[in-house]
């Protein structure tokens, strides 16, 4: 539990790795798509930490990355087919940063730090931490993006070939200032991006280095 | 040991930062009188609008800079914590009033109040305070709050009236010539550049549609002339800004044949010399180094042409700025080494020139074109019962099927377009292409639709040149 928790805390491979930046701006423009590449990512990391946990024994360091990308690219390029054959608008959506997974930091990074040097019981614990702590902040950023960039809420939209039902709430306010469109742009994914690290490291209140 | 590290700018001299921002205020005080009597004065006097509405330019520069400096002041007593006496002495080093005066200046007059207000906050929240507040700001303050509020609202200010006040409307219409600019077929003549607001003089003067501070050509230049012997500004900016696209639309002009009111006309309109004057020269975000400055207003100039002919939207000094300010603190290395070699300054000052010459050139051909004929316009295919036509609009080419009929348009089908959603809807919205249906025979009386002016032209040329084909 306590792995789990440091994934999502004590080091939030967003927020406080500052890893896997490209996607977590790119895909967050819609809930919905910020949620399910969170999903991707989890289960990419957890089955290339089991896996490189498993053979860690059997791979030379000097090839370590070569074989630790084959890995990773072997699931992401399955969960490209399956998401292409199920749910092809997500698919769509997700474009090219789907496949950018397999150069994701946080991936690679997992299994050269962690899974190549620990059991498999340690290996996913750390995978669910990392993946859901990446999930949420995602999720987050998408949120704020989102509602207060575009005035909606996707829940459930593309996917709704799987689930049956399509939910995007509307949120209208009689404002001229709303909604701040800029921030569905790259530069308001910025913006978001880092008043999040500001606040979170305002709130967990780490050590400041006095400076004049 | 303890490094105590200040930031510049350094001025050797006895002017102090209060003795400059001083003079800068009365530098700007004709300017804002100049809008009061333009957009309030003179609006009141042909019974367009109430006391109150005489009184608006004043009150709406009021706004930003009360707000700009309630924005910072709140900042500094809520997150940097200062009270009393340290907070009086903060704020008085600080010059909060002036991002705010600015993009009050800058902002289209009917810009809708709260907007104004957000975008003061965003200017010293975001532009200012994040960086470490005065003199630490990377980039112009009081730009990013424009530049901020036309990005986000733009359409909301175009639907309120933009830049035109309500005596422009009547005697003008309801375009900027820099936008109206954009319409023009090629390069333009002096017949639809200059002529309907009037002669050059009046752009000399300031009897032209445009935001409230840079509209006054002839009050900008006083300023200037002010600030240089006050030794508040170096002269080399802006003379080298304007200069440059002085001499690269001479250029553009001559390959297209057309006289010196072409420079002459694209200085004076837009905001370029209230750039050049006042947000080019900002102390903070500028070079300090005379051959960081040279290159700077070189740059500065060229992407502002470039940004004016190439992309979509009609102003680029604003952006230019913005960009530029990223380079301050490389050009300023480039300037200070101890002895600047020439080697040093050749470089970029030759990739400068070449740039420049190349780029006027190139955009000098590219709106070259037989008289006559629209290069925004093109047939794609023609056939009996309709033509497939396509017509460059705001953001790319609208392609489109109209479906004809003995001589009659029936039927006007948009098939792609690449226009911005919020200005196309509109269009839709008005049910444009029906309206430009029924009165086929009569197309030049149609208004365009404010809030989507170009996009709407662009439609309606489409018809006119399609008229034209089917009446050969």
């Amino acid at each position: 539990m306590k792995r789990i928790i440091n994934g999502i805390i004590g080091e939030n491979p967003i927020l406080v790795l500052l890893l896997g930046l490209c996607s977590a701006l790119a895909v967050t423009t819609t809930f919905e798509s910020a949620y399910i590449m969170g999903i991707c990512v989890l289960l990419i990391l957890t089955f290339s930490n089991i896996t490189v946990s498993l053979i860690k024994k059997l791979v030379p360091k000097n090839v370590e990355i070569p074989v630790y990308i084959l890995i990773i690219s072997t699931f992401v390029t399955i969960l490209e087919i399956i998401l292409k054959a199920y749910i092809k608008p997500l698919y769509e959506v997700l474009g090219i940063y789907l496949p950018l997974i397999v150069v994701n930091c946080i991936v690679l990074g997992r299994a050269m730090s962690v899974a190549s040097k620990s059991n498999i019981r340690t290996s996913i614990k750390d995978a669910i931490g990392i993946g859901l702590g990446y999930t949420f902040v995602l999720m987050i950023i998408a949120l704020f993006r989102e509602v207060i960039g575009n005035g909606t809420l996707t829940i459930m939209n593309n996917i709704s070939s799987l689930t049956g039902t399509k939910i995007i709430l509307k949120i209208e306010l009689s404002t001229n200032l709303f909604p701040i469109n800029i921030l569905t742009k790259p530069a308001g994914a910025f913006l978001t991006l880092g008043f999040l690290i500001a606040l979170f490291n305002y709130i967990k209140g780490g050590k400041k280095h006095e400076s004049n | 040991m303890k490094f105590n590290v200040l930031k510049g700018p350094f001025f050797k001299s006895k002017n102090s930062t209060h003795r400059i921002m001083l003079n800068l205020f009365i530098a700007l005080l004709p300017i804002i009188l100049f809008s009061f009597y333009k957009n309030g004065i003179v609006v009141y006097q042909n019974n367009k609008t109430d006391i109150f509405g005489m009184f608006y330019p004043l009150l709406f520069t009021l706004t930003g800079i009360v707000s700009s400096f309630l924005t910072e002041t709140l900042y500094t007593y809520i997150f940097l914590k200062k009270r009393g006496t340290e907070l009086k002495k903060s704020i008085l080093n600080s010059f909060s009033i002036f991002p705010g005066l600015f993009v009050s200046l800058f902002l289209p007059l009917n810009t809708p109040i709260e907007i104004l207000i957000f975008a003061c906050v965003v200017a010293i929240i975001i532009g200012k305070m994040l960086y470490g507040g005065f003199g630490h700001n990377v980039f112009n303050p009081a730009l990013i709050g424009v530049l901020f509020a036309l990005t986000c609202y733009g359409s909301i200010i175009n639907q309120n009236g933009g830049y035109i006040n309500k005596y422009e409307l009547d005697t003008i219409g309801s375009a900027t010539p820099l936008t109206n600019y954009k319409l023009v077929e090629g390069i333009g003549t002096y017949d639809t550049v200059v002529k309907p607001f009037g002669s050059l003089g009046d752009f000399f003067i300031g009897n032209i549609p445009g935001g409230p501070g840079e509209v006054c050509s002839f009050l900008i230049i006083l300023a200037f002339i002010y600030l240089v012997f006050t030794k508040v500004i170096k002269w080399k900016i802006p003379v080298i800004y304007v200069g440059t696209v002085f001499i690269m639309t001479t250029i553009i002009g001559s390959i297209n044949g057309v006289g010196l009111w072409y420079p002459t006309f694209s200085i004076l309109s837009g905001g370029l010399l209230f750039g050049a004057v006042f947000m080019a020269t900002d102390p903070v975000t500028s070079p300090t180094t005379s051959v960081g400055q040279i290159i700077y207003a070189l740059f500065l100039g060229i992407l502002t042409v470039t940004f004016r002919y190439l992309t979509s939207a009609p102003e680029g000094v604003l952006t230019s700025i913005l960009t530029m300010n990223m380079f301050v603190m490389i050009l300023d290395r480039i300037g200070s080494s101890s002895k600047p070699s020439i080697k040093k300054i050749a470089l970029p000052l030759l990739i400068g020139l070449t740039i420049m010459t190349t780029m006027s050139i190139h955009i000098g051909n590219k709106f070259k074109h037989p008289n006559g004929t629209d290069p925004n316009f093109k047939l794609i295919k023609k056939t009996k019962d309709y033509y497939m036509v396509s017509q460059k609009g705001n953001g790319g080419p609208i392609k489109a099927k109209i479906y004809i009929k003995d001589n009659q348009i029936t039927k006007i089908e948009i098939l792609e377009n690449n226009e911005t959603e919020n200005y196309f809807k509109l269009v839709k919205e008005a049910k444009y292409t029906k309206t430009l249906i029924k009165n086929q025979d009569n197309l030049d009386n149609i208004d365009t639709i404010s809030g989507a002016t170009i996009s709407s032209t662009a439609l309606k040329k489409m018809i006119i040149h399609v008229k034209e084909d089917m009446s050969k």
